[in-house]
């Protein structure tokens, strides 16, 4: 994960989750739940995304008055961000439902 | 008072897996892992059980400890102990594994590269120029640099080998379809 251009399955699902605030089990929580046990993300992954997201100011420490659950929110850079990947992932989708129509 | 012994440790750049395996090995015997010790392990004699072991490498802020643990221990891996940057948890068989994806576990791998290779970056241009030395000089300065370089040798052969290690488990890592 060099650079967050161009997100990561694991990164677009924790971004996802973080539209609203929220603590790293609770995004572990609604990936699992979301996904029906799809997609589960680990802990060591997770702690390793949150940081990397920090660090590129997507997301920012929303509440931390409680040290063991920290609570994350998206920035608006990553509002921006997220918005600007769910256009590539939708032209990928697009191609895949067009062709699998036309064939039918 | 409780019964300990040692396990040694194959050099986590080189056997990692094979670390993990043995210490859960040991804990189907009732040697369960209780802290790390000087190359390798302190086990603790108490029952059986089936226990699997995971590392991740990470150095915290005394501030960042508590929700590490926690995210950890909410997904089922609880913290055994730690050293420095390394941590190691233990779980039942079959929790979903610490890693999901691939790419942040090329990150762990990089984490687990940075002080080998600043020592690496120390100690390879260090043997060189007392090889340089040893051909160019005679007398006293060869014999020194002689010397200078059979002990910058002991540092820099398993550095070296560490190094390669890292870099032949990074891109077989990036080069999987594992995750």
């Amino acid at each position: 994960m060099k650079s967050l251009e161009q997100l990561t399955d694991s990164v677009f699902y924790i971004m996802s989750a973080l539209t609203k605030p929220s603590h790293g089990y609770a995004i572990m929580n609604l990936i699992e739940e979301t996904t029906k046990g799809d997609v589960v993300i680990g802990p060591a992954s997770l702690y390793t995304i949150i940081k990397k997201l920090l660090k590129e100011e997507l997301i920012i420490l929303h509440d931390a008055s409680d040290s063991r659950r920290k609570v994350y929110v998206l920035t608006d850079k990553g509002r921006e961000v997220l918005t600007e990947d769910i256009k590539r992932r939708k032209v990928m989708i697009e191609l895949a439902e067009k062709g699998l129509m036309e064939e039918s | 008072m409780k019964r300990t012994k040692y396990m040694m440790s194959k050099g986590l750049a080189f056997a990692e897996k094979g670390d993990l395996e043995k210490l859960s090995k040991k804990a189907k015997q009732g040697w369960h892992l209780k802290s790390l010790a000087l190359a390798g392990y302190r086990l603790e004699k108490s029952v059986p059980e089936e226990i699997e072991y995971s590392i991740d490498y990470r150095l915290l802020r005394e501030e960042e400890k508590e929700e590490y643990f926690e995210i950890f221990s909410l997904a089922g891996w609880e913290h055994v102990c730690s050293s420095n940057d390394m941590h190691i948890f233990k779980a039942l068989p079959g929790t979903n594994p610490i890693y999901s994806d691939k790419e942040s576990a090329v990150d762990k791998i990089e984490r687990l590269s940075i002080p080998i290779f600043s020592i690496g970056k120390f100690i390879f241009p260090l043997t060189v120029l007392f090889i340089i030395m040893m051909s160019i000089f005679h007398g006293p300065i060869e014999k020194f640099s002689t010397i200078a370089f059979c002990i910058s040798l002991v540092f820099a052969t398993p550095t070296l080998m560490m190094v390669i290690a890292l870099m032949y488990r990074k891109r077989k890592l990036s080069m999987s379809k594992e995750y």
